[in-house]
This record gives C-alpha cells, structure tokens and sequence, in this order.
C-alpha cells in the first residue's frame, strides 16, 4: 500500500515538474523570440515566412518558386505540404497550439470562416482586394485571398467523339438532354460501348454532383435553409430531377455499371485521357490526374446537359476553391506579417508572380488583371465560361458532413442502382433535418 | 545506510524509473488527460476558445447512430479476425516448428506482411482486389465478375482477409516462442505413455502455451478494434459507408464533420470497451495458465 502511495505522489511531481518546465520553456522562447523581432528589424529585410500549401500536386513548384523568391526579395520562404493523412484544420491548429503556426496557410473556403475571427489578419486595404469579387469577407473585412479558380462540369474527349461521329463535337450542340442522349446512342453504335464515366468517390457525388443541386436554385441560401428547417421539399424540386434525369443518363452509359460504387478514379481518368470513354463528370483539377496518361489533344470541359429553360445547361459551376488567409496573432512578428503581404502582392502584380500561378501551377487565376492563356485545356474552358460569365457560384455553407452522408451513404447507392429516386430525395431530406448548419 | 527510507526509495526510484516516468507522463498521461477535458468542450479543432459544454458531448456520442452502427461492425469484424488470426497463426507456428525442410525461410515468410505499413498494405490488396482477382473471375465466370470491395457484406470480409495475412504472421512468432518453450521431456514422457501427436499437442502443448494465447489474443483484440490504417486505404467506407469501422466514424466525426469533441467523446468509449474486453481477457487467461 505504502508503496503505492509513494509512486502515486512521484508520478504526481513528475507531472508537475513537467506543466512548470513548459510554462517555463514557452516564456523563455517567448523572449528569444521577442529578441530574434529586434534582431531581425535591426538588419532590414531578410524575414522568413512559412506557409501551408494545401494543393499538394503543386508542392514542387511552389518549392522552386520559393527559391527563387528568396533569390531575388531576400525573404526565405519555407514552404510545407499539407498532410495528406488529416485536414488541412486539424494541421493548422496542431500549429497554433504550439505557438509556431504558419504565416500564410492555404485553406478552403469553409475553414476561412472557421479560423477568421481568432487567425485572419485584415486584408481589406491591400491593392489586390479590389481586383477580384471571389475574396472571402467575414464581418466586413476581407480576411480570404482567392487563390485559384476551380469549377465543375463534364469533361469531354473531343477526338474520340469526333472519330466516331466524323463532324467537330461542339458542346452547345448537346446542352440539352436529349441531344445529349442522341450522341451518346450514336457513340455506342459506333462502337464505344459505354462512352461514359462517373467517379465513385464521396467527394465527387456528395462535394461536387449534389452540390449543383443547391447550387443551380434561384436562391441556394434559402434553398438549403428550408431544407434545414424541414419547409423544403426535394422530391418535387425542379432543380433536382433536372439534374438526376442527367445523372440517370450518365449511369445507363457508364463504363462501371455493375460495380460502379467501385469505380478507380486512376482508371476512369486514364479511359478518358485515351479517348475510351468520351465523357466523364469532374472538374479542371483532374488535369493532374489526366496528363499522367497518353492523353489525346483535344480535351475540355462543358456544363452539364439537362432539360432545362434556366440556361443552367449554358453553365458551368465554380468559384476560388483555396484561399490564403495571413496569420494575425502575436506569434507572427510585424515584419513577417508585411512579407507576406508582399507576397500576396507580387501573386497578383508581378509578371513572375503572375506566372508562377498560371503557367508553372496552371491554375485559373481569380483576379482581372491577370493574363492566361497558356493553360491546361479543361482550365482553359474554365476560364473561357468565366470570363464569358457564365459561371454559377459554388455554394460553400453546406454542413460539414454534407459530403460523406449524402456523397457516400446515399448517392453511392443511387450510383449502384440500389436506390431510387424517391428514396434518394426522402434520405437526403432526412438528413437535412438533423444537419448543423454551418454559420455564416 | 538504511534502505526503507522514503528519502531513499523515491531516491532509487528516480535513478531506475525517473526518466520513464517522465516521458510516460508527457506522452501518455497528460495528452489522456486533456484529452478527457475536451470531452467536456465544443472545440472545433481549430479555435483558440474551447467553451465548457459539460456531458453534452457524450448526449451526442449516445446518439449518434452511426457511431453505434460502426461499433456493431466493428465487434462483427474483430470477433471473426481475432479467430481467423489466432487459428492460422497456431497452425503456421505448429507447421514451421514441426521441423519441416526450410522452416526459417517459412518463419521469415510468413512475417513479412507484418513488416509493411498497413497503408501500403491496404493499396496492395485494393489492387488485387478490384484489377487481379476480378481479371481472374473475368476468366473463369466468362464476364464482368464483381469486385469483393464493391459489396456490402464483401467489403468487410475483404478487410477480414487482410488482416488476417497482416497479424497471422506476427503472432504465429509468439505461438512459435511458446511451441519452443515446451520442454522436450513433457513430450517425450506423453509419447511414452503411449499420447498420438494429436493428443500430445491438445494435451500437452497447449495448456502449457496459455501465456502466448493470452498474449496473441490480447494483441489481436485490442489491434482489431483500434485498426484504422488498413480501413483507410483498402475500403475507405466504400460502399456506402458500409465498411467504416469505429476508429473511422471517430475520426471522421472529429475531422472531416468538425465535431471534435463529440468525436473525442466517441473514442473515449471505444478505449473504455476495449480496455474491459481487454483486460477481462487477461485476467480470465491469466487463471488458465498451468505450470508443467
């Protein structure tokens, strides 16, 4: 017993000794901290940020790139990848409760509302804002820099169509469903068995198909609002059966049917690239994946085909899918602050900033004055319908677990065939009514 | 020099244990701890305020059906692999032990799967799964064959699967340690009194391994019921979120819903049912250990 107590009571120092020496080391650090502030102002220039880059197929370049920044500005720039084994939130707050968090991070839309009130630094006065209508404003600040436009829509191969139907494919021509429809029989009786292909992933069904179906409404706010409160109703909604009609289409002629919850997005991706399906719902991020492939000349994107009068089948669905957000709590000096600032400058108003966006990471750029037409084509369509405005906003308050409920529980098994429509709208009403909004 | 001070244990103490003790704590106790508090907050993961809700989290843990679901799965799952573990580990272990040629490249074999991560591991298998064995089926059923990933109930068997080729070969050296630390004698003196091998192994052999069953079974339990890695890369909750077992859901309610304190709450009782488990394990093993 004695001998226990005597463990119990060491363990307990030890425990305590413990919260004394890191209260101790983190003022200490605190102050070498403080000092390093003076140091570094005293030289002039040389300050070091970091960032998070939550796009992690362009970490190399984003590697090079900080290089040569540093070359030619003196600021070091240490950039990190983010993992992909958790959220981009979860690595974020690891590093604000070690007081070290990142001078720039690379977020979604979602979590920039999140962090905005405690993290984001005001960036409403800086040149740049006043460039571009995708920045995020919280509280009437902008807190969010867009970072690159990003929309969905179908990919097509135009050279398989073409060397089938032997005339140039011209998206217009099938914006309704029937048309639609009418080509993919015409590709089927030349040959291309199933000219399409659907990713099974949960977050191409609940984060980027469904979505359209807010997304597309009159008023999305409202839509999903009365969803939430129980007064919507899906299953008579104009806007989902348009759209399901088309999904229901794109499953009659996928290349997966069968097993289509099982779909390899490598594969699906590949088949396009080849030209052995024609067409495949996704988004111009797939670029990365595409290109890995042998992949024909002539690719691109177009809006979704349905039987609509709403000239929603005109349009494709995007918006700034990553935003910076400058860190503003005292762990970051002055100094680095004003750094990363200037690179959120030089992002937008310098030719090597401009090009770093749109030719070495081939991104859509989000503001006006910034030129691209050396990019990938399905970033080209992107920008080809944005500029041409027609491009619907992304709907970006859906609650949290919108995306694994509806994209992996329900409509993998519509996907799969082993739902029907009634259900599908009766089990994502359901859902709904036990979702947390998301407060905005 | 008097050795029943206080002064003088806690002085030998520190010498032995102390720096242990330290990292234990640092490692262990505290994060637990905290841990527990942020049970008791709404914590969205990232923010610096963490309001005090008090057992609002585990209200939610309690009725989060999903979670009681996966939970459910996860018993299934474990129940069938912690069998299907132990069995070809013991008979792996009898096989490579009974002095057949080869038998230290076997033992080396069979670990290997043991020795890569599981988030390869479940890669590899996806692709046996979904490309070799459905071109395989293709053959043999003249047709496009349905992968085992693609179903249901086959999701979870295909989890059952890997795992079993992950922990066989792991535990098969535990069983192998117990196999070796039979005393010939025994064996010889059962032989003599006229015991067949069979009887010999059922008789004999086991009742003297019960230390590497318990061992094995402790391992596999507690492994079956926290396993995340495998799940993550061979299945991912695909399809429909069917195959999501309870680590999973935990982590899923966590991060990617942002409900972290409901999801600290969740894995606060998946430790507490796994500890019980675990520990009523031991402890009725523990009573069955014979000495020869």
């Amino acid at each position: 017993m004695r001998r226990k107590i005597v463990s119990l009571v060491v363990g307990a120092a030890m425990a305590l000794s413990m919260v004394a020496c890191g209260t101790q080391g983190s003022e200490e650090s605190a102050v070498q901290n403080s000092g390093e502030q003076v140091a570094d102002s005293g030289n002039g220039g040389g300050a070091a940020i970091s960032i998070l880059n939550s796009k992690t197929e362009i970490q190399t370049q984003f590697e090079d790139m900080a290089k040569e920044y540093e070359e030619k500005t003196g600021v070091h720039v240490e950039v990190y990848n983010a993992d992909t084994d958790t959220t981009v939130a979860s690595q974020i707050a690891t590093k604000y409760a070690s007081h070290d968090p990142y001078t720039l991070s690379m977020v979604d839309p979602k979590d920039i509302y999140a962090v905005a009130n405690e993290y984001a630094y005001d960036l409403s006065n800086e040149d740049w804002a006043k460039k571009t209508k995708l920045g995020i404003t919280v509280d009437g600040k902008v807190v969010g820099f867009p970072f690159c436009v990003e929309a969905r829509g179908i990919l097509y191969n135009a050279d398989a169509i073409e060397k089938i139907t032997g005339e140039a494919f011209d998206p217009t021509s099938v914006a309704k469903l029937e048309d639609f429809q009418k080509l993919l029989d015409k590709l089927v009786q030349g040959g291309m068995e199933k000219p399409v292909g659907i990713l099974s992933e949960y977050w191409s069904l609940g984060a980027h198909w469904f979505p359209m179906v807010y997304e597309e409404q009159q008023d999305p706010d409202a839509f999903v609002k009365s969803l939430l409160d129980g007064s919507g109703s899906l299953a008579e909604n104009e806007k989902f059966n348009s759209l399901m009609d088309s999904f229901d289409t794109l499953i009659k002629y996928n290349y997966a049917k069968g097993s289509a919850s099982n779909a390899d997005r490598e594969e699906t991706s590949m088949m396009l690239a080849e030209g052995q399906i024609a067409f495949m719902f996704g988004g111009n991020w797939d670029w990365s994946v595409i290109n890995q492939y042998d992949y024909t000349e002539h690719l691109g994107m177009m809006p979704v085909p349905q039987n609509t009068a709403d000239t929603s089948n005109f349009k494709i669905v995007g918006g700034a899918t990553k935003y910076f957000f400058v860190d503003s709590s005292s762990d970051t000096s002055d100094e680095q602050r004003q750094a990363a600032l200037d690179f959120l400058n030089w992002l937008v108003n310098d030719a090597d900033g401009n090009a770093f966006l749109t030719e070495k990471c081939a991104l859509v750029p989000a503001f006006e004055n910034i030129k691209a037409d050396k990019l990938d084509p399905f970033s080209l369509s992107v920008k080809t319908y944005a500029d041409a405005g027609n491009m619907i906003p992304t709907y970006n308050y859906l609650p949290d677990d919108h995306m694994t409920v509806v994209g992996q529980e329900i409509m993998q098994k519509y996907l799969d065939e082993s739902m029907d429509r009634a259900a599908l709208a009766d089990a994502v009403t359901e859902y709904f009514k036990s979702a947390t909004p998301i407060e905005h | 020099m008097k050795t029943n001070t206080l002064g003088y244990k806690l002085k030998q103490y520190l010498i032995f244990a102390g720096l242990t003790t330290v990292i234990f704590c640092s490692v262990v106790i505290i994060p637990f701890i905290y841990g527990l508090y942020l049970t008791f907050t709404s914590w969205n993961g990232v923010s610096r305020n963490k309001p005090f809700v008090g057992m609002e989290n585990y209200v939610n843990a309690f009725s989060d059906g999903g979670y009681w679901t996966s939970l459910g799965r996860t018993f299934i799952y474990s129940a069938i692999a912690v069998v299907l573990v132990n069995a070809v580990a013991f008979i792996i272990a009898y096989m490579v032990t009974s002095g057949i040629k080869g038998q230290n490249f076997f033992r080396a074999g069979f670990f290997v799967p043991n020795l890569i991560g599981g988030i390869v591991l479940g890669y590899v298998w996806k692709f046996v799964f979904n490309k070799a064995l459905v071109e395989l089926m293709g053959y043999i059923s003249d047709g496009r064959a349905k992968s085992l990933l693609a179903t249901e109930s086959g999701a979870i068997a295909a989890l059952i699967i890997v795992s079993v080729w992950q922990y066989a070969g792991y535990m098969m050296l535990i069983y192998v340690a117990g196999f070796m630390s039979v005393s010939e004698d025994v064996i010889e003196a059962a032989k003599i009194d006229g015991c067949t091998g069979r009887q010999s192994i059922i008789h004999i052999s086991i009742p003297l391994m019960t230390a590497s069953f318990v061992q094995c079974l402790f391992l596999t339990i507690t492994r079956c019921f926290m396993v995340y890695d495998v799940n993550l890369s061979l299945t991912n909750g695909d399809p429909y979120g069917s195959s999501a077992l309870a680590a999973m859901h935990v982590y899923n309610q966590a991060f990617v819903n942002k409900n972290y304190g409901t999801g600290q709450a969740e894995a606060l009782i998946l430790f507490v049912i796994c500890a019980v488990i675990g520990g009523i394990q031991v402890y009725v093993g523990k009573k069955g250990e014979v000495q020869a």
